[in-house]
């Protein structure tokens, strides 16, 4: 008898404390990835008081998608602490798709992090709903920070209404890398800024055999499709927000694009993180890749020894999917004045030139981007910044990110040689079109 | 003498009622909480297009459902989601039977085995699918290697429309065989021995014990393991989303509603839809569940 009541009271004890943890989490219901993120890195912060400091201590949350990037930013970070002894910045990586994820739920539960990455995908809804900071005042008032420092394209991303809501960071580029131990073998000449699409054609011909591929052309559009369409002239997106899947420079490119998957000369690729894997572990001879893979890329040793990078080869003319990051700070955020302060660090000359020696990124501040190719030696990652030039903007509307998706579903067929590309690139600008409509 | 004793009966229902009130309060406020008020929530929010950050939702009455009949998505996505569960919940059960009934003789290293078959159950979902990736990987995995060195041609395990969903179905399978054996074990030990017993006497066969003893006596815990998996593999979706990305020539033959729900709502801002979507779901389990409490009255057997 005694044991049975006492373990009724144990079982009691059990699912109380199983309730309280359910009250607990409830927070992290509603909003899961920023939740489990921030509790550990706010109660780390918060003992962290230094009495030389005068001011209050104040802890940044800054939230970032790129893994690659952490390094070299906690290090800035550092540096900002050592300045701002009153400040302490936490860096929190979440990755590309969970971020916005992460992102929305923190904008729907009003737990923004202070400081985050913005993408043109995503600016307007952000700006649109009042979720960001408007920092137009600021940068006027501002000694440091200054848009005539950054490329107009750039800054042009993240005004909205003639209002400025985050601060260029940085600019990417898309590059051609190739194995240049494979063309010594062939007997070919590296790709270089002559090189048109069929130079590109023939060697991805050539260089096909014993299990390797010529050349990666995966389901990717900025790493991929997005640069052939805009060297021959055609466009993803018209200036009045129609799809341009049914231009026929468009179509065109996506055919000669395609046809390195059904010719046999790529694989059939459709995952993101495949791509990668193909070329660092030599299963393809040449692949389009995007600046920010760099850090990645240099610490992959055969990578290294064996690849190479140059600029995209051209049709009509010479083009490059362009984009930028910015910085942003919360709407609502408890510390405007310290978040402002460390914004308007890293879009200052001093912040912007060391991001470029320590290789985060190419930093978009004028003349800044020269430090980032020095700070490679393993690369001639020149390329990227020669392309700069002729860059294009990715192209983006107010819900990219719907219309990508659909987009994506409607071109698979094409790439698994199930329909014509035609037929393909029709859909494709049918439903990339219905969901444009809806758009406000 | 009778009103004392109605006053005493009184106060003893009283206290009876309030003790039951008390003892399943924990589960009833976690349930109100967590479960019955956001459906409630989200069948509210189905009828609306959502705005942005939960601004701004516009009243749209059925045009989510009606806009779901038409979208052939959507029908995929249920086709799919019976198909994984159909594939699963039998499939696990069978295996978890067999392993249960021959751990619950006197095997050598029975704990050992009863360990090393719960261990997937313990192990986090998506790194467990992340290791399952790599096996599957058209050009690296060790499967096509495998493949590969009896002279055959690599498949394609998770980009084939045809193939993914049975790589899918062999994870969950996997996945939940430990959890089915443990609740079936419970079960299996039950039995009284008796029973066994006297079938010795009369000599009867293993299979036919099996049939016979063992399958009805245990035929309570295998409801509830029935029912429970059905639920389970209906939502389906964290193996899903790690293994299949929209570009995957197959996503339309795997993606599940719980996936179809997740893209919809946090992927393109549409949680409206979404919502409905999931409602579809609810309704369906419902459907399940409800069809499974008729039929145990055929096969169930209460001792």
């Amino acid at each position: 008898m005694r044991k049975k009541s006492l373990s009724l009271i144990l079982t009691l004890g059990l699912a109380m404390a199983a309730l309280t943890a359910c009250g607990g989490s409830k927070g992290a219901v509603s909003t899961p990835p920023a939740d489990g993120k921030t509790s550990p890195t706010a109660s780390a912060a918060a003992p962290a008081s230094s009495p030389a400091a005068g001011g209050e201590q104040v802890a940044l949350r800054f939230a970032i998608w790129d893994s690659n990037q952490e390094k070299g930013l906690r290090k800035m970070a550092d540096e900002f602490e050592a300045a701002n002894p009153n400040i302490k910045i936490n860096i929190e990586v979440t990755g590309w798709s969970d971020y916005w994820t992460m992102l929305e739920a923190g904008a729907t539960g009003g737990s923004l992090p202070d400081v985050f990455w913005m993408h043109s995908n995503e600016i307007y809804r952000y700006a649109s709903n009042g979720m960001l900071l408007d920092l137009t005042d600021r940068i006027k008032a501002s000694q440091k920070a200054s848009l005539d420092n950054f490329p107009e394209g750039l800054n042009q991303i993240y005004n909205f209404q003639g209002k400025q809501f985050a601060i260029p960071k940085d600019f990417d580029t898309i590059g051609l890398w190739y194995n240049k131990t494979l063309f010594d073998k062939a007997g070919l000449k590296y790709p270089d800024e002559t090189w048109t699409w069929d130079d590109l054609h023939n060697a991805a011909k050539t260089l096909t055999k014993d299990g390797v591929y010529g050349f990666l052309a995966p389901l990717h559009n900025q790493e991929g499709y997005y640069n052939f369409v805009y060297q021959n002239g055609g466009t993803i997106i018209t200036p009045d927000k129609k799809s341009g899947y049914d231009d026929p420079k468009t179509v065109e490119a996506l055919k000669y694009y395609v046809g390195f998957v059904r010719e046999g000369l790529s694989p059939e690729v459709y995952g993101d993180a495949e791509r990668a894997d193909l070329i660092k572990n030599g299963k393809v001879a040449m692949g389009l890749f995007g600046s920010w893979n760099l850090s990645g890329f240099t610490e992959n040793e055969y990578m290294a020894q064996n690849f190479d990078v140059a600029v995209l080869p051209k049709k009509e003319k010479q083009a490059s999917i362009y984009n930028g990051l910015g910085n942003a700070i919360a709407h609502n955020t408890k510390h405007p004045e310290e978040a402002w302060k460390f914004v308007e660090y890293l879009s200052s000359k001093e912040g912007q030139e060391r991001q470029a020696q320590l290789g985060v990124a190419i930093s978009a501040y004028k003349g800044a981007a020269d430090l980032w190719v020095s700070s490679n030696q393993t690369f001639h990652v020149k390329a990227f910044v020669d392309m700069v030039g002729y860059g294009v903007i990715r192209p983006y509307s107010n819900t990219t990110a719907v219309w990508e998706d659909k987009a994506y579903e409607a071109l698979k067929p094409a790439f698994s040689g199930q329909s014509s590309v035609e037929d393909a690139a029709k859909n494709a600008a049918k439903i990339m079109n219905e969901s444009l409509a809806e758009e406000k | 003498m009778s009103k004392e004793h109605g006053r005493a009966f009184r106060s003893q229902t009283l206290s009876e009622w309030l003790w039951g009130w008390f003892l399943i309060a924990p589960t009833i406020v976690g349930l109100i909480v967590l479960n019955i008020v956001p459906i409630g929530q989200t069948a509210y929010l189905s009828l609306f297009k959502s705005g942005d950050f939960g601004k701004g939702n516009v009243y749209v009455g059925f045009d989510n459902y009606r806009k779901m009949a038409h979208d052939p998505q959507v029908w995929h996505a249920l086709g799919n989601t019976l198909l994984y569960a159909l594939l699963v919940v039998p499939l696990s059960i069978a295996f978890a039977m067999l392993v249960a009934v021959l751990l619950n003789g006197k095997t050598r290293g029975k704990s050992l085995y009863r360990t090393v078959y719960f261990i997937p159950m313990v192990a986090a979902p998506a790194a467990v699918t992340m290791v399952w990736k790599w096996l599957y990987n058209e050009h690296f995995g060790l499967l096509n290697y495998g493949l590969s060195r009896l002279g055959m041609s690599a498949v394609d395990w998770t980009t084939d429309p045809n193939v993914a969903m049975f790589s899918i179905a062999v994870i969950g399978i996997w996945s939940v065989v430990g959890y089915n054996m443990v609740l079936l074990l419970a079960g299996l030990q039950e039995i009284p021995r008796d029973f066994y017993e006297a079938s010795d006497i009369d000599g009867a066969g293993k299979l036919q014990r099996f049939f016979v003893i063992t399958l009805p006596l245990v035929s309570p815990t295998l409801f509830f393991v029935v029912v429970t998996s059905m639920i389970q593999a209906m939502q389906v979706f964290d193996v899903i989303y790690m293994m299949i990305e929209v570009t995957n020539p197959a996503y339309d033959h795997t993606v599940s509603l719980v996936y179809l729900f997740y893209n919809n709502a946090f992927k393109y801002f549409n949680k409206g839809y979404g919502s409905a979507i999931v409602m579809l779901l609810l309704v369906l389990i419902l459907i399940v569940t409800a069809i499974q409490m008729k039929v145990q009255k055929k096969w169930v057997q209460y001792l």
